[in-house]
This record gives C-alpha cells, structure tokens and sequence, in this order.
C-alpha cells in the first residue's frame, strides 16, 4: 500500500513538474545559441530569450 | 570632335597624347579631364550612340559554374556603357575594404581610401550626388550607413555634347580595338576593327584600356597571347580575381520602430558590419538593405512569430496598430572573397565577328562568403533584438542551408576585378598608378583593378579611381 502511494506521489509530482514547466526551458536545449547570451534563434526568429517568457 | 568610323577620324589628322579603348564612366571620365588640361585624347568606342543588336553580339561568351547574367546582358556596348542602364546607386568603399583581411587571402589595396578621398568632391559633381551623410551605428556590429540613389547619370547624356565640342577630344565611335600591340615593355600600336571591317594599326604614346570589368581582361588576355607576352609581360594574375556583389533575399523583419532609423525616399535604409565584427566572425564585407513592406506582409511575419514568441508576437501588434511602417524585407549584398580561380578565360572554340575569342566566365560562390550571409543576418538580428528596434527572421533557404535561390536576382552586375591592382607582379596587373606591371605606357581604368570589393556598388569608387589616374596621366604626358 505504501509502495503504491509513493509511485502515485511521485507520478503526480513529476506531472505537476512537468505541467509548470515553461516550454521555452525545454526548447532552449533544441536552439543553437547565437552570438550572444541574450539572443536565441528559434524556428529562424532571432529573439531575446524573454521574448518566449 | 565625334567621328563615325575610324576611316573619318584618320583622315582628319588628329594627333593624340592618349589613346582612350572605351568611352564608359572611367573612359569620359579620364577623356574630359586630360582635354580640359589641353592634353588631346582619343577614346575609341566600339558602340554608336545607342543600342544595336549586333554590336551587343560582340559580347556574349559562356558562363560556368555559379548561374549568372547572359553576359550580352549585364552590360552595354555604346558610348556612355553601362551607365546607360545603370540604377545610379552610390557609396564609396569603406576605409576598412583598403585594408587586408587577416582571415581573407589576398586581400588588402597597395593604397589607402585617403588615396581617393581628394577625388571624392568631383566624383560627386560627375554622378550628380549630393554630400553623403555620416556613418550611425546601431550598436557595436552594425552601422547605417547611406547608399545615395543618383539620378543615375548617363553618361552619354550628360558629357555627349561637351565631348562633341572639345578641340582635345576626338571621339570615335564604331571603332573597335580589337588587340594591343607590345614588346614588353611598352605599347607600340593598336589593331582597329570598325565598320565591320580591319583598318590597320594605330599609334599613340599612350594607352588606358577602359572597356569595363569584363572586357578589359578579354582584351588584354587576347593582346598577350597575340603578342607572346609583349603586353602584359607577368600575366599570372590577368583575368583572375573576378568579383561580383551577390545578393539575395535573406529574412524579413518587423521593426517596431521604423523612426528609429532614417530610411530614403522609397523607404529603404542599409547596414553594414563594423571592422570588428568583421574580424570577429572572420567574414567578409556586407550590406544589409532593408526594404519597408506592405501592411500584408506583416501580418503573415506576426503570425510566424506568434509560434514561437507570443508574447512578442502581441507587442509587435500593439505597434502595428499604431504604425503600419512595420515590416521590412531583408536583402543582403556581400564582398566576394578575392579568388584565382574566379577569373574570365578565352573560348578556345566561340569568336565574335572580329574573330576575338570570346569570353568563358568562371565563378563560384565560396564557403565563407555562404557564412558571411548567415552571419550578416545574424549580427542584424541580434542588434534588432538588443535593442528593441525589431525582430528578424533568417530565410529558409538561409537556415536550412539550402542551395541559393534560383528565382532571385543573382548579383549586382557589379562586374570587379581580371586587372587587380597590388604590389606582387604575381597576385595583380596593375600597380598603384593602374599602370600594368612592366609596362611604360599602358594603365587600366575601371572596376576591374579593384583588389577586393567591399560591399558599396561600383561606380563611384571607380569614378574617384578614374580622376586620380587623370591627375597621375596629367603629370606623366606633360
């Protein structure tokens, strides 16, 4: 019974991890940086990263 | 004086100092300014006064490797050249495009841009241009800069008349210089083709050869072999170095705040990168001209921005709502790095009606030049971003890194460089002076002796080019 909570807890912690996350965090990993720190390059736009906040 | 047909001129007795082969931008333009010191020239043109069929022929050849202009396309054989069709775009080169690249081969001029800047005043007076407005950057990379569109002066039009009307000037149309003559060490004569037939050999003490950036090289390839080397005695480099502006649709933009820069009267601004960008990125010179679009062209770049950039998308709405001078189109026009193997050769199988070997043009865009496009858009597009102006979207075909696009405009017919000026017999034809190594008498006028060339059209430089080589002639035949 208690094997079966900690599974539910943690699936239900991942999905809730996974709901917050911003989709940009998982893009930055997908787009080559440019130049600059602040800038990213995503489907051929050159953006200010807090352009995808 | 106008002569039609060399048989006219020949009986009139005319006595010349310099021998003129072209009466485009730099061959007027060397011709008036000799006549106007009492130096009396010839100028041979091997058009008439306007264009014909035939005397186009004299100009096709064969284009091999990157697609190109049919070559009796991009340029024009009568008096005044390809002034007759040019688009009156003016800049000079930049300091920076004097300079050698330490990341470019063969790059660097034997002279610097204060070499032409006294020369800069009365290039204006002939384009008709007015003064030209200060570089602005926009942040550490990218400069505007201005690009006047003239009135685009035709040659022919505006020096016609004073060129028929000069004592010192002896215009002979119709009349071809099909080879030069030499021993190696200077010019000795000049073989003529005019009314559709040889009339012999000329004589001058002096020669410019200034038939445009195609033709100089076929002429003086075409000497040399007739002449066993007697006319360009270390030909290594002849016809080699050739340079084009290509340029293509690169992106697109949205620019919140299109008052942030100025752009002229048909709604275009340019850009260009600065020195140290250009080290940085290890690429070569570029312009960034921007268009102004439609209203409808906006819409469809919010949309794409709205994928991946909502909240951008919306600000960049707001604004339109405000102002509809919001997007723009991204053209990018590069330097051409300086190559050997992009040269011009002669056909050894096709002859015009002069039984001059035509020319094969050989030209290939390189790799470096596809990373200077890339990152030309790239430097744009982060200064955009940076600071707030707009937004940039690189092309597919950019991205992707695709093949250019076939259905674009190619190139500037910005024909450069085949009589590279330098130092190194071996690396160049002409010296400083646009004299051909080795050679008493003989110098080159035109774009051809370009080294590099930079990112600005032609014209002007060459324009600057020709009344330095005046001055240098002025001295020289005086």
């Amino acid at each position: 019974m208690t094997a079966l909570l900690t599974r539910v807890l943690r699936r239900r912690t991942l999905m809730k991890a996974l709901l917050v996350l911003p989709a940009f965090s998982i893009l930055r990993n997908l787009v080559p940086p440019t130049q600059t720190d602040e800038t990213v390059e995503i489907d051929g736009w050159i953006l200010k990263r807090s352009d995808l906040a | 004086m106008i002569f039609e047909g060399f048989e006219a001129y020949r009986r009139a007795g005319f006595s010349p100092r310099v021998a003129i082969i072209g009466a485009g931008p730099a061959g007027t333009t060397i011709a008036r300014k000799l006549a106007q010191a009492n130096i009396p020239v010839v100028v041979f043109e091997a058009g008439k006064d306007d264009y014909d069929e035939v005397s186009q022929g004299f100009y096709a050849g064969k284009v091999i490797g990157d697609p190109y202009f049919d070559l009796d396309v991009t340029r024009l054989r009568y008096q005044g050249g390809s002034s007759n069709h040019w688009a009156g775009w003016c800049r000079a080169l930049d300091a920076v495009d004097f300079e050698p690249k330490p990341w470019v081969p063969d790059t660097g001029w034997p002279i610097r841009r204060d070499a032409i800047e006294p020369y800069l005043e009365e290039t204006r007076e002939i384009l008709d241009l007015v003064p030209f407005k200060p570089d602005r950057p926009l942040s550490e990379d990218i400069r505007w800069v201005q690009l006047i569109k003239s009135p685009a002066v035709r040659f022919l039009e505006k020096y016609g008349a004073e060129l028929a009307a000069s004592p010192n000037i002896a215009l002979v149309r119709d009349t071809y210089v099909s080879d030069l003559q030499g021993n190696g060490t200077q010019i000795t004569g000049a073989h003529v083709w005019s009314n559709n037939a040889p009339h012999g050999v000329f004589h001058a003490p002096f020669f410019v050869v200034a038939t445009g950036g195609l033709e100089n090289s076929r002429l003086l390839l075409w000497s040399n072999q007739r002449a066993n080397g007697g006319v360009v005695p270390q030909s290594e480099a002849l016809g080699r170095y050739w340079m084009e502006h290509p340029h293509y649709q690169a992106g697109n933009a949205i620019i919140p705040k299109p008052e942030a820069f100025e752009t002229d009267d048909v709604q275009e601004a340019f850009f260009s990168p600065s020195w140290a960008a250009m080290e940085r990125a290890k690429i070569l010179n570029f312009g960034i001209r921007l268009i102004e679009q439609p209203y409808h062209g906006v819409k469809g770049l919010i949309s794409s921005l709205a994928c991946s950039a909502p909240g951008t998308a919306e600000w960049a709405a707001n604004e339109i709502d405000n102002n509809l001078r919001c997007a723009a189109q991204l053209h990018v026009a590069w330097e051409m790095a300086p190559v050997a193997t992009n040269r011009i050769e002669l056909s050894r199988t096709e002859r015009d009606r002069a039984g001059v070997p035509r020319i094969e043009l050989h030209w290939q865009k390189s790799e470096q030049e596809r990373r200077t496009v890339l990152e030309s858009m790239r430097l744009f597009g982060n200064t955009l971003a940076r600071t707030d102006l707009g937004r940039v979207r690189l092309a597919d075909w950019l991205r992707n890194n695709e093949a250019y696009p076939e259905d674009a405009e190619l190139g500037g017919n910005h024909h450069m460089g085949g009589t590279r000026m330098g130092t190194d017999p071996a690396k160049s034809v002409v010296d400083a002076d646009c004299k051909v190594h080795g050679m008493a008498n003989l110098f080159v006028g035109g774009s051809s002796v370009f080294p590099t060339s930079g990112q600005a059209n032609p014209t002007t430089t060459l324009v600057a080019l020709a009344c330095r080589l005046s001055e240098h002639l002025k001295a020289l035949v005086a």
